[in-house]
């Protein structure tokens, strides 16, 4: 459901990169949230639960799979996930975990835009109708 | 006294032939040899002992009965003689038997013969250690019962027709190196083995009655072949991050408007390139650690190659990409990974044909298969590089001006994924005047007679 209120949640253990996807979201106007773990990302999930989560896949401490088996346990639905991986096939990682969508690393800028648009809506100004949810 | 034929007509001093006489020193005992000596001395005798008997003797009835005794002596003699030579003959053949039994034993490697029949008829020790046995008649007996108790498989774990067995092939006259397969041993382990077999042949031309495979064990390389791999691949996908760490800053940089057009150009180029052969990278060496399965579904190849020409001739303005002709061709095949074959024939063709002429696809149905053939009018391969074309890392075309860059492993991953998928790759070349690469891959199942 696009929902601007709620942040995207960037999950990425590179301090570079993490900058560089929430700078490009902020740009578009988006609200971000930052994780360079999955265990700081479950603890940032417990203080507000994004409107969408853009997951690395291996992070130090609590990778993506693991992070993605809790965040089910716990939150079910509540939420999609888009994996971003360097991992050689991102689109059967995604399926691993039942992730909503993929993009491999490196990525196009606008991939990351359309990516986000299309479940938060495009960037601002904010659209009259939502875009419909899902691919 | 077989053997002893064989020998004198075959000629040459191979293995287990003796080098010159040995059962008379410094000549050498053919059966000719000895049927002449043994009808001259019998001539000689019958002509001229009873002449000196005659001429001995005068008393008739003494006479009579020394011929009597004359007589047995010649007997006595003869087979006495003929004792010594079939003992010294037989004495012989075991010990050059033994000898060679001896030498197969020794082998480190294993060694199996099969018969016309396809059974396992020999053994040596280090088959029956190779393969964990208790002893050689575990493993004696037909071949297909010894591949189904040591689970002989290729070494992809796909199971192997009985007629394709190395010992099979080499029955039917073929001669087999570097041929790779898996064995299960009784305590479980799996031993990925390289065989070579050849027919077992007296002359050329006749129809081999056994055949011999020596079977080596390869686990410890295959091993180091993988850790390479792991290598490879961890380093592939570490190059990654910061690929997109940079990619993604230059994009930025482009969207703000704060750098130079022209310098973004080129660091989103390099970065696409460097991007493009880390990828090549990371997917070959996957595909040779044996994953990730094939993710197989059933489409039209000839869309395909047309799609993927109309897709690379956007960006090769100066070529003239087309598809001659073009059948209905069902294949039940990995889309993505075909699609990386037929990018890299094509994006081949069009980098070895600086001048910009035309590249031109075909499709078609042969049978069951269905061929693919992308041909250039390019620089051609050198013939004396031909053979190499194929191998991994290998750039027919390094520090040549034809050389554009790449790091030789588009060939080497598109034959394995065309091989994965039960087809073949293979190509013709004429320096100066272009290539033409070829595969095939099987139709999909119900359409080949369709």
């Amino acid at each position: 459901m696009p929902d601007r209120g709620r942040p995207v949640l960037v999950v990425e253990d590179d301090p570079d990169l993490l900058a560089l996807e929430q700078t490009i979201l902020a740009d578009a106007g988006y609200r971000v949230a930052s994780a360079a773990d999955g265990q700081e990302a479950l603890e940032q999930v417990e203080r507000e639960m994004p409107a969408l989560i853009l997951l690395d896949m291996r992070m130090p401490r609590m990778n993506g799979w693991e992070f993605a088996r809790e965040f089910r346990a716990r939150h079910g639905d509540a939420c999609p996930i888009a994996v971003i991986t360097a991992a050689e096939n991102a689109r059967l990682r995604a399926q691993e975990i039942q992730a909503d969508a993929w993009l491999e690393k490196p990525f196009e800028l606008e991939e990351v835009l359309e990516l986000v648009a299309l479940y938060l809506g495009p960037p601002a100004p904010p659209p009259t109708s939502p875009a419909p949810p899902g691919p | 006294m077989n053997g002893r034929v064989a020998d004198s007509a075959g000629g040459g001093a191979g293995f287990g032939q003796p080098q010159g006489g040995e059962v008379l020193p410094g000549r050498r005992l053919t059966p000719l040899r000895i049927a002449a000596l043994y009808a001259i001395v019998g001539a000689i005798w019958i002509v001229f002992s009873d002449r000196v008997l005659a001429a001995l003797v005068q008393d008739a009835t003494l006479q009579l009965r020394l011929q009597t005794v004359k007589g047995w002596f010649f007997v006595l003699t003869t087979a006495g003689l003929l004792y010594l030579l079939v003992t010294r003959l037989v004495a012989e053949l075991r010990q050059r038997d033994e000898r060679i039994r001896a030498t197969v034993e020794s082998m480190p490697d294993a060694v199996l013969v099969v018969d016309a029949e396809g059974q396992v008829v020999e053994v040596n020790r280090a088959a029956v250690q190779l393969l964990g046995a208790t002893g050689e008649a575990q493993l004696l007996g037909p071949m297909t019962a010894l591949a189904e108790r040591f689970k002989l498989r290729r070494s992809d774990g796909s199971p192997f027709h009985p007629g394709d067995f190395a010992s099979m092939r080499a029955l039917r006259g073929e001669t087999l190196r570097g041929y790779e397969a898996m064995i299960r041993r009784p305590d479980g382990r799996d031993v990925y083995v390289g065989v070579t077999a050849s027919p077992v042949q007296r002359r050329a031309g006749e129809r081999p009655r056994l055949a011999v495979a020596v079977v080596r064990d390869m686990s410890e390389l295959r091993r180091f072949e993988e850790m390479r791999e792991e290598f490879l691949a961890t380093a592939a996908h570490e190059f990654k991050t910061p690929l997109a760490v940079i990619k993604a800053q230059a994009q930025l940089l482009q969207r703000r408007g704060e750098a130079d057009p022209q310098g973004l150009q080129v660091l989103n180029r390099q970065v696409e390139r460097l991007s493009r052969l880390t990828h090549q990278l990371l997917e070959l060496s996957r595909l040779r650690l044996g994953g990730p399965e094939l993710r197989r579904e059933t489409y039209d190849l000839g869309e395909q190659v047309a799609d993927v020409l109309e897709r690379l001739q956007a960006l090769a303005a100066g070529h003239r990409l087309s598809l001659s002709s073009r059948e209905p061709a069902p294949v039940y095949a990995d889309r993505e990974r075909i699609e990386q074959v037929l990018v890299n024939l094509v994006d081949n063709a069009v980098k070895f044909s600086p001048g910009g002429c035309d590249v031109e696809a075909s499709v078609a149905r042969l049978g069951s298969e269905v061929q693919v053939s992308v041909r250039d009018q390019g620089v051609g391969i050198p013939h004396d590089k031909q053979s190499r074309v194929f191998e991994r890392y290998y750039r027919a075309h390094a520090g040549t001006p034809e050389d554009y860059g790449g790091i030789g492993v588009g060939l080497d991953m598109s034959r394995e994924i065309v091989s994965r998928h039960g087809g073949r790759m293979w190509f013709e070349s004429e320096p100066g005047t272009g290539s033409i690469f070829c595969f095939t891959l099987p139709l999909a199942e119900g359409a080949a007679h369709a």
